[in-house]
C-alpha cells in the first residue's frame, strides 16, 4: 500500500506538481494562512481587476506554501478552480467547499475517482476528521484575502 | 512485566477500526488504570462533599480523603512537610503560580531570568511574560548537537546570576533527561531561585526532591502518571511559600476578611483559593498508590530495556531523522522523528492507518521547533503498560513510511 492507493492520484499529483506556484510582483493582495497546530503556511497572491462590464474578478491568483500534503494540494486544486473568476463566483465556491468539508454527513470515498473535478478528491479527507483543517486552510485563507482586499 | 499490567487498563483492550489500540502518545496523557477511575467514582457516589468547610461527618471524611493524598505527595517527593503540597490544576497552573507570585515580588528590572530551548510553553511563556513585564532580561540556555543543554551556555548565563532559572527534568520532544540536580547546586551558589518542570520527569523516573540537589519549586500534573486531567501540584520550600503573596484570591484562602483588608489561610491553603478538583486529588492518591504498587525501580528498569530496543532499531531505518539523543543514557521512550520530504501531519496520519497512536505537532515546543528548523514533528512515547511487540509496530511501519511516501518519478 503507498500514499497513491490511499488518498489517490489526483491528491498525490497535486501534491507532487503544485499548479500556479509563485509570487506575483504586482498583486493586489497578498493573504498569508498560517496553522499553528500543525505548522502549515499559505502565501496567495491576488490580483484583481474588472472584466469588460465593470464588475470586479481575480484576473490571477498564485500562491506558496509549506505543509502537508491534504494542504498543498488543496491549495494547487483551489488555484486551478478560481483564476478568472467574479468576486460572487469565487465566494460561492469557497462556501461550497466549506460546506462539504464541514457540513452534512455526506461520505464520500477516498480515494475518489476521477469525475472529472480535481476538488472531488479532497471530499474524501473527511475520512480523516482531524486533517479537514489542512484542506480548509487555502480556502479561509482566500476568503481572508478578498475580505481584504476588499475593506481597502 | 506488562501482560498483567495491561489488564489493568480496559482502554487498552479497544478495537478501533478493526486494529487492536496501540497507544504511543503517552507524553501527552497516560491511560488510566481501573483503580484510579474508581477511586474517583467511589468518591462522588459515597463521600461527595465539600472540603474543608462543613462540621457534619460526611465533608469530615472527603476532607480526610482529600488530605490524605497530600501526605501521599509528600511521601511520594519526599517532602518535609505537607504545607509544602499545593494542589493546583496542572504543571501550567503550578508554574504560573510561581511566576506570578514569587516572580511578581522578586524580579526587577534589569534582572535575568532563564529558561532552556528546551522548555514547554508552560515553562516558557509565563517567564518571558515575566521578564516583558518587569522589564528584566530573558535568556533562553541553549543545546548542543545532541540536544543537550550545552555546557558552554549554561556557564553563559551562570555568569549572569540569574533570579531565576526554569528547567525542565525531561524534554517532551527529544526525550533528554537534565541534569537538574548538578544545575541547582550551582545555580544555587549564584543567588539563583530554580523551578524544575517535572511534567514528563515524573511519568519516568523516581522523582525525590533531595534528589534534585538545592531547587526550590517543582510542578507535575497527575494526568501524565496514570492519575486525572484537571489536578497538578507544586511543591515549593516552606520559607519561600511563606513570603509569597497569594496567587488567587477568594474562598478557602482567606483567614479573616474585613471590610477593607483580609489576612491570608496559612500553607498550603494560601494558594488553594476555591472549591478544589476534590476527587481528581483523591484520583491522584489512587495513581499514586497504583505506581507504588508496581514499584518505581520496576518501571524505571522496563522503560530503559523499552528505549534501548526502540533507539536500536529506530537508527538503522535510512532516511528516518531521530529528534533526540541515540545514546539510551539520561534519556527516556520519547521518540521524536522526521522523514525528509514527508510532513508530520502525513506521517501521523499513516501511522494511525496502521493502528498506531502518535502525536504530530510541535509539541507546545515553538522555541525548540524553531531551532529544529521543522514545523512539526512525529513523536511517539512510551508507557511501561506498552510492550515490545508495540514496539516493533512502530518500528516497522517507520521502515516502511519511506515506500508509502516515495513520489513518482518525473
Amino acid at each position: 500500500m503507498n500514499y497513491r492507493d490511499v488518498f489517490g492520484e489526483i491528491l498525490a499529483d497535486h501534491h507532487e506538481s503544485p499548479r500556479n506556484w509563485g509570487v506575483l510582483p504586482d498583486c493586489t493582495r497578498v493573504e498569508q494562512g498560517y496553522n499553528p497546530l500543525c505548522g502549515d503556511k499559505v502565501s496567495i497572491c491576488l490580483l484583481l481587476d474588472r472584466d469588460s462590464s465593470g464588475s470586479e474578478r481575480l484576473a490571477r491568483c498564485t500562491y506558496e506554501g509549506e505543509g502537508c500534503s491534504i494542504c498543498m494540494a488543496s491549495a494547487s486544486i483551489m488555484s486551478e478552480m478560481i483564476q478568472g473568476k467574479s468576486i460572487q463566483e469565487l465566494q460561492g465556491l469557497i462556501e461550497a467547499f466549506r460546506e462539504k468539508m464541514q457540513g452534512s454527513d455526506e461520505v464520500f470515498l477516498l480515494p475518489a475517482e476521477d469525475s472529472g473535478e480535481d476538488i472531488t478528491a479532497l471530499y474524501g479527507v473527511k475520512r480523516f476528521p482531524v486533517r479537514i483543517k489542512c484542506a480548509l486552510l487555502p480556502w479561509t485563507t482566500l476568503k481572508k484575502g478578498l475580505e481584504a482586499a476588499h475593506a481597502k | 512485566m506488562n501482560s498483567l499490567i495491561r489488564k489493568d487498563f480496559p482502554i487498552l483492550a479497544r478495537v478501533i477500526e478493526g486494529k487492536a489500540l496501540c497507544y504511543l502518545d503517552n507524553a501527552a496523557t497516560s491511560q488510566k488504570p481501573k483503580k484510579v477511575v474508581d477511586a474517583i467514582s467511589r468518591f462522588y457516589l459515597e463521600t461527595n462533599a465539600n472540603v474543608h468547610r462543613g462540621v457534619y461527618h460526611l465533608s469530615q471524611e472527603a476532607t480526610d480523603a482529600f488530605e490524605s493524598v497530600r501526605g501521599k505527595v509528600r511521601r511520594f517527593l519526599g517532602a518535609r512537610s505537607e504545607r509544602e503540597v499545593i494542589f493546583t490544576r496542572g504543571t501550567t497552573d503550578s508554574i504560573n503560580l510561581v511566576a506570578s507570585s514569587f516572580g511578581g515580588m522578586s524580579i526587577q528590572e534589569g534582572d535575568v531570568v532563564a529558561v532552556t530551548r528546551m522548555e514547554h510553553h508552560a515553562n516558557f511563556v509565563p517567564w518571558q511574560q515575566l521578564a516583558k513585564q518587569k522589564k528584566a532580561r530573558f535568556e533562553i540556555i541553549e543545546l548542543t548537537d545532541d540536544w543537550r543543554l550545552d555546557p558552554k551556555d549554561v556557564d553563559r548565563v551562570l555568569g549572569m546570576k540569574p533570579k531565576i532559572l526554569a528547567v525542565t527534568l525531561l524534554s517532551n520532544v527529544t526525550g533528554v533527561t537534565n541534569p537538574v540536580a548538578s544545575l541547582a547546586t550551582r545555580f544555587k551558589m549564584a543567588g539563583t531561585t530554580i523551578l524544575v518542570d517535572a511534567a514528563q520527569g515524573i511519568a519516568h523516573s523516581e522523582v525525590k526532591i533531595d534528589d534534585l540537589g538545592p531547587i526550590d519549586f517543582l510542578a507535575f500534573s497527575a494526568h501524565k502518571m496514570c492519575g486525572p486531567t484537571g489536578v497538578g501540584v507544586l511543591w515549593g520550600r516552606e520559607a519561600l511559600l511563606e513570603k509569597m503573596p497569594p496567587y488567587q484570591l477568594g474562598g478557602n484562602m482567606i483567614a479573616h476578611v474585613g471590610d477593607l483588608d483580609s489576612e491570608w489561610n496559612e500553607l498550603p491553603h494560601k494558594f488553594e483559593a476555591g472549591t478544589p478538583d476534590i476527587a481528581s486529588v483523591i484520583g491522584l492518591g489512587a495513581a499514586i498508590d497504583y505506581i507504588e504498587t508496581h514499584g518505581r525501580t520496576r518501571i524505571e528498569e522496563y522503560e530503559q530495556s523499552i528505549t534501548d530496543h526502540v533507539l536500536e532499531k529506530l537508527v538503522q531505518i535510512p532516511g528516518l531523522r531521530l529528534l533526540g539523543p541515540t545514546d539510551p543514557h539520561h534519556r527516556a521512550p520519547i521518540f521524536s522523528v522526521a522523514i525528509d520530504g514527508v510532513h508530520a501531519h502525513d506521517l501521523a496520519t499513516y501511522l494511525d492507518m496502521e493502528g498506531i497512536s502518535v502525536r504530530a505537532g510541535h509539541h507546545c515546543a515553538h522555541p525548540l521547533m524553531f531551532k529544529l528548523g521543522l514545523p512539526a514533528t512525529c513523536r511517539a512515547s512510551f508507557s511501561f503498560y506498552n510492550t515490545f511487540e508495540e514496539a516493533d509496530m512502530l518500528v516497522k511501519a517507520l521502515a516502511q513510511a519511506p515506500s508509502f511516501f516515495a513520489r513518482r518519478r518525473n
